[in-house]
């Protein structure tokens, strides 16, 4: 058994190394060699680098929260984007921006990005409170993913409103962000970024055990001796935290929280969450590094959103769970 | 042999929270449960062995008076110290998340382990040993939705022994079980009562199978339950009326 997932590890491990470099060598310049090295080494550590970091980190923390999401509601098709969290982290991000470039608040660029990323930590965490708050009154999986679904739209709604007023220079540059994207974020980001995100993902290692007691739902785990409600709190702040500063630097993108997790699952057949938060790294930072590469490659001379690939790919597997009713 | 006191009810009234009201389901009863006792708990649907049960384990606040557990006063107790005195069978069915049967009897050792939920030599033996008394070592690599009812009652059944409680209560452990599971299942408990010293509380609507099988009965009825020895049941009129005189 050990074996067997030690080699699924270590191919996770050699496609991770893949799509790094993958995603290091190819970009928007295809001719590396014709251009002069100073330029190369510009495209290389201020283009590239900031990008491929952005996709690791987007694809572990979107992975992590869908995880978090998933067992804490012990439903297989929950996840920051399908529930919403991700439009409501959206929702508070275009509040804060178009406000903030209104009253030309972000002159600074600390405290602009600052105020940027708590609003939208904040904005994913109001909404996973409602979402549970919704939950304890439903008893269905897909209920609570179309409410989730609902939620979304509401954002959406108050969010096209606030876009309506705005002014057009602070709204081009929103509506680009609103498309998730890895390559928007500079190393001066990724100083903001990375620690966040590292920090959220080191602190879901200490709630292994707490995860682990959720898989029999909330009478057992507390019938185990684990204290559901104080858990159930700080991994609520956990998984905003992951969602909120992703969504804040790449925007909301779509089905690697929900998809991440289940191909965990199916690729390691285990419910050891352990090995599940691992593999949800490596699986979604690949499947980021992947998405990237092929978003760049696809059409010469363009770069498609991410959204589009991550989709794709997302909302079948989604669809597919739907028709298959064996639980993953 | 010996037996010890392992749970004391005085006075207590329990209930739940509605719209943050108080609904009292058994008002002022006084219990007393010892080691080695296989308690069968009847009454008919709704008044209060689900919420007797759930109180006991943690889930539900007693409205008022004393519970002891051990000696120790219930509302002293911490989750953890709780889960390692009395260990649950519940009413609800899980699956899905890839979880075995190995996997739902190893999650008795959770009150055991460290935070990371590592387990050691010591922790494989007792888990390994719950799934061997129960039974279950030919099915213990199949998911929880292929086991049969059965089988997943005797799995959730060695969670509790993986457990390693003196206390375990199971609510309604022997619904939609076809009748030889039925009284393996009984006959498994009445095991554990008698090696193992364990006090155990089953709730059950089969009311032969409790009367074969328990030494004591708890009626609950009319917000109040008494205990009664198993042979002046059917003398009782609440048990009567709960049987509806169909037994015998």
């Amino acid at each position: 058994m050990f074996k067997s997932n030690l080699s699924k590890f270590i191919i996770l491990l050699a496609l991770f190394l893949a799509g790094a470099l993958l995603s290091l060598s190819i970009g928007g310049s295809q001719s590396f060699s014709v251009l002069d090295a100073e330029t190369n080494n510009f495209i290389f550590w201020q283009i590239r680098f900031p990008k491929t970091i952005t996709a690791i980190l987007a694809g572990s923390t979107l992975s992590i929260a869908g995880l978090i999401l998933q067992l804490m509601f012990r439903n297989p098709l929950a996840g920051p984007y399908v529930l919403g969290i991700s439009s409501g982290a959206s929702l508070f991000v275009a509040t804060t921006f178009l406000t903030g470039n209104a009253f030309n608040l972000f002159s600074n660029y600390f405290f602009g990005k600052s105020m940027v990323v708590v609003s939208s930590i904040f904005g994913s965490l109001i909404i996973t409170f409602l979402i549970l708050a919704l939950s304890k009154k439903i008893n269905n999986n897909v209920i609570l993913l179309l409410i989730g679904l609902m939620i979304s739209q509401i954002c959406g709604a108050l969010q096209g409103f606030l876009e309506y007023f705005a002014n057009p220079n602070s709204l081009k540059a929103f509506v680009i962000w609103g498309m998730g994207s890895l390559g928007g974020t500079t190393n001066l980001d990724l100083l903001i970024y990375s620690p966040i995100a590292v920090l959220g993902l080191i602190a879901v290692l200490f709630f292994i055990k707490p995860l682990t007691a959720f898989l029999l739902g909330e009478n057992y785990a507390i019938n185990s001796g684990i204290n559901y409600s104080k858990n159930r709190f700080y991994l609520i702040l956990i998984s905003s935290l992951l969602t909120g500063v992703t969504t804040a630097f790449c925007g909301p993108i779509a089905f690697v929280g929900i998809a991440i997790p289940i191909l965990s699952r199916i690729i390691f057949k285990t419910s050891n969450q352990k090995i599940h938060v691992i593999s949800c790294m490596l699986i979604g930072s690949c499947v980021l590094l992947f998405s990237d590469a092929l978003c760049h490659n696809l059409l010469k001379n363009t770069v498609l959103p991410i959204n589009m690939i991550t989709t794709f790919v997302g909302a079948p597997l989604v669809i597919y769970l739907l028709f298959k009713s064996k639980q993953w | 042999m010996e037996t010890k006191t392992c749970i004391t009810i005085n006075e207590a009234t329990l209930g739940y929270k509605k719209n943050k009201q108080n609904v009292e389901v058994l008002k002022s009863i006084n219990l007393q449960f010892n080691t080695t006792d296989f308690i069968g708990i009847v009454g008919l649907n709704g008044t209060g062995k689900s919420t007797l049960l759930k109180t006991l384990c943690g889930l539900l606040a007693p409205l008022n008076g004393n519970i002891h557990i051990n000696n120790k006063n219930y509302n002293q107790l911490t989750t953890l110290e709780l889960a390692k005195q009395i260990s649950a069978v519940l009413t609800e069915k899980i699956s899905g998340f890839n979880l075995t049967c190995y996997d739902a009897v190893a999650m008795g050792q959770l009150p055991y382990t460290n935070l990371f939920n590592t387990l050691t030599t010591q922790n494989y033996n007792i888990i390994n040993n719950a799934i061997e008394v129960c039974g279950l070592k030919n099915h213990q690599h199949k998911l929880l939705n292929e086991l049969s009812d059965g089988l997943f009652q005797k799995t959730m059944i060695a969670k509790c022994v993986a457990q390693q409680t003196p206390i375990m209560l199971l609510d309604e452990p022997s619904a939609f079980l076809d009748y030889a599971s039925k009284h393996e299942l009984f006959l498994l408990l009445q095991k554990f009562t008698t090696q193992q010293q364990k006090c155990i509380l089953v709730s059950s609507h089969d009311l032969d199978l409790v009367l074969k099988y328990c030494k004591k009965l708890l009626v609950v009825n009319n917000n109040s339950a008494e205990l009664i020895s198993t042979s002046e049941a059917l003398h009782h009129p609440v048990f009567k009326q709960i049987s509806g005189g169909y037994i015998f």
